[in-house]
């Protein structure tokens, strides 16, 4: 019963000091499924992905994974940030790399893998590159190449397409589904853009302003691929739009 | 190709200024100008230095004078490197090490090596260790203070991303803290590498028997200033080249924190 969900939030409250940010939330995530979140500046969505993925402490509540507490060490999540971190001083290859080798998969493994993911995101030819040369939808791809890389049972996305041009963001969005569907992982997406979470998410969360609550929880059984000037599709993004007229 | 171009040009211009600078010495010292008197002009203080390559300075040539104080200088300056990089890694890293440490350090940085001198003859000496120790001081400090910038200045981000990843404390500084801080390290080296070895004249006023900082003192002594002179020159000459040799070391290993520029 405990395992039947992936991640579970039971009664999340988190403070910094007197400000109360996340207030008493509770929600469960399926294995494989893909979630968005969509919530107003400032309402603590990145707040939340790192209470889950304890850079921050909780100020009450629990989050479990596979029935248990978030353990860094057994659970393998992988964190794509707002900012696409990657490492300077090494190149693409090494980048993606890095994961496997804290992680101490065998070599041939880690060349496999890195290779086959460099490949998917299209940066085989500029695997020997450093961050610096490279543009930001590059950086972004070689950010998901590394959460990929890792297999994780978890992925957390921190509103990853949001300083992207549309063309860029609609062909990121193809390719994360595509490589969402091929290794099957359980996704929280945060956005605060509407149309991407219709086009993405299995379900969304919408969430108020601070103290944050659950707003509503709309499943999005939308066939794929989504085509976002069909009907059923501009309806609910319109009902979503709706919902957070009042933001 | 374009950037060829433009170091050639760069070289040229610096060519330029260089000879605009003798010139200007020539007719500055020459014939019958009080300065004339005082002073050697460029041409006697470089047959001077090519006379000093052959022919003993005190106990050496000029060559065995360079040796010497390069010798002194390496030895502070590894000492200092060693040290400051070590302490600015824990200072940046270790909450504690930096509550107890840097107040110490932020009081002793501003004194100046020349101040050092006496405590250094009593506590070292006047052989060796005390020229050391001058060196060590104009040099610790900078490399200190510019490691701890770094690993203070460390992306929390790349932190994040590697607990996320499992890495254990000790990985996060090895794999994150240093390699980042890797830049600041080099501009701290950079820094120590010209302030010690400007430091050298003052480390060989205690009582020495040699080096380029010994001549300068001794051509003082007996009133020679084409020795002073030669010494001058030689200085900062050897600044420039170790200078130079420590540029092209950092931009070897810190190739990617360089790439946008090239
Ligand atoms: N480390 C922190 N310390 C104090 N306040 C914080 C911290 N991180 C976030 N906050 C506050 O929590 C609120 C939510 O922030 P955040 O989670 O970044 O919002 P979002 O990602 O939804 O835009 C903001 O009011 C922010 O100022
Ligand atoms: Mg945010």
């Amino acid at each position: 019963m405990a395992n039947e969900y992936k991640v579970q939030v039971n009664h999340l409250t988190k403070r910094f000091g007197d400000l109360l940010v996340l207030d008493d939330i509770s929600f469960n995530v399926k294995e494989n499924e893909f979630l968005c979140i969509v919530g107003p500046t400032g309402c603590g969505k990145t707040t939340f992905l790192n209470s889950l993925s304890k850079l921050y402490d909780i100020t009450a509540g629990e989050i479990l994974i596979n029935g248990e507490p978030v353990d860094l060490k057994r659970h393998n999540i992988a964190y794509i940030f707002q900012e696409y971190s990657n490492m300077p001083w090494l190149t693409i290859r090494q980048n993606v790399e890095f994961g496997l080798r804290i992680k101490k998969l065998p070599e041939a493994e880690i060349r496999e893998r890195s290779d086959y993911f460099l490949d998917m995101v299209g940066l085989t030819k500029f695997q020997d590159y450093y961050p610096r040369q490279l543009s930001a939808s590059m950086l972004q791809r070689a950010a998901i190449a590394r959460a990929f890389a890792v297999k994780p049972e978890v992925l957390l996305m921190d509103e990853p397409y949001g300083q992207l041009d549309i063309e860029l963001r609609f062909k990121l969005e193809d390719e994360l589904i595509r490589l969402w569907r091929e290794v099957g992982t359980t996704v929280i997406f945060i956005t605060h853009n509407i149309e991407e979470a219709v086009y993405l998410s299995g379900r969304i969360l919408v969430l108020t302003n601070k103290p944050t609550k659950i707003k509503a929880e709309i499943p999005n059984d939308l066939p794929r691929p989504r085509d976002i000037a069909d009907p059923n599709f501009v309806a609910l993004r319109n009902q979503v739009t709706e919902l957070i007229k009042w933001w | 190709m374009k950037k060829k171009k433009l170091n050639i040009t760069r070289a040229a211009v610096g060519a330029l200024a260089i000879l605009c600078f003798l010139c200007l010495w020539f007719w500055a010292t020459r014939e019958g100008t009080p300065l004339g008197r005082l002073m050697p002009n460029p041409a006697q203080v470089f047959l001077r230095l090519v006379e000093t390559t052959h022919t003993k300075v005190g106990p050496l040539t000029i060559w065995g004078h360079m040796l010497n104080s390069l010798r002194r200088v390496l030895v502070g300056f590894c000492i200092a490197s060693g040290s400051g990089i070590l302490l600015g890694l824990a200072m940046g890293w270790n909450r504690t090490i930096e509550a107890l440490l840097r107040p110490i350090f932020e009081l002793l940085r501003p004194i100046p090596p020349l101040a050092w001198i006496s405590l250094a003859i009593v506590w070292f000496g006047l052989g060796e260790g005390g020229k050391y120790f001058i060196i060590f001081v104009s040099g610790f400090s900078n490399v200190t203070i510019n490691v701890y910038t770094g690993a203070k200045a460390v992306d929390p981000e790349l932190i994040g991303a590697a607990k996320m990843l499992g890495c254990s404390d000790r990985r996060i500084f090895t794999s994150i803290v240093i390699p980042s801080s890797v830049p600041y390290i080099f501009t701290g080296l950079q820094i120590a590498i010209s302030s010690s070895w400007a430091a050298v004249v003052a480390a060989e006023m205690v009582r020495s028997t040699n080096g380029i900082g010994w001549m300068i003192t001794a051509g003082q002594g007996i009133g020679d200033m084409e020795q002073i002179m030669v010494g001058i020159i030689v200085i900062g000459v050897v600044g420039f080249l170790l200078s130079t040799f420590m540029r092209g070391v950092e931009s070897k290993l810190c190739a990617w924190s360089r790439v946008q520029d090239s």
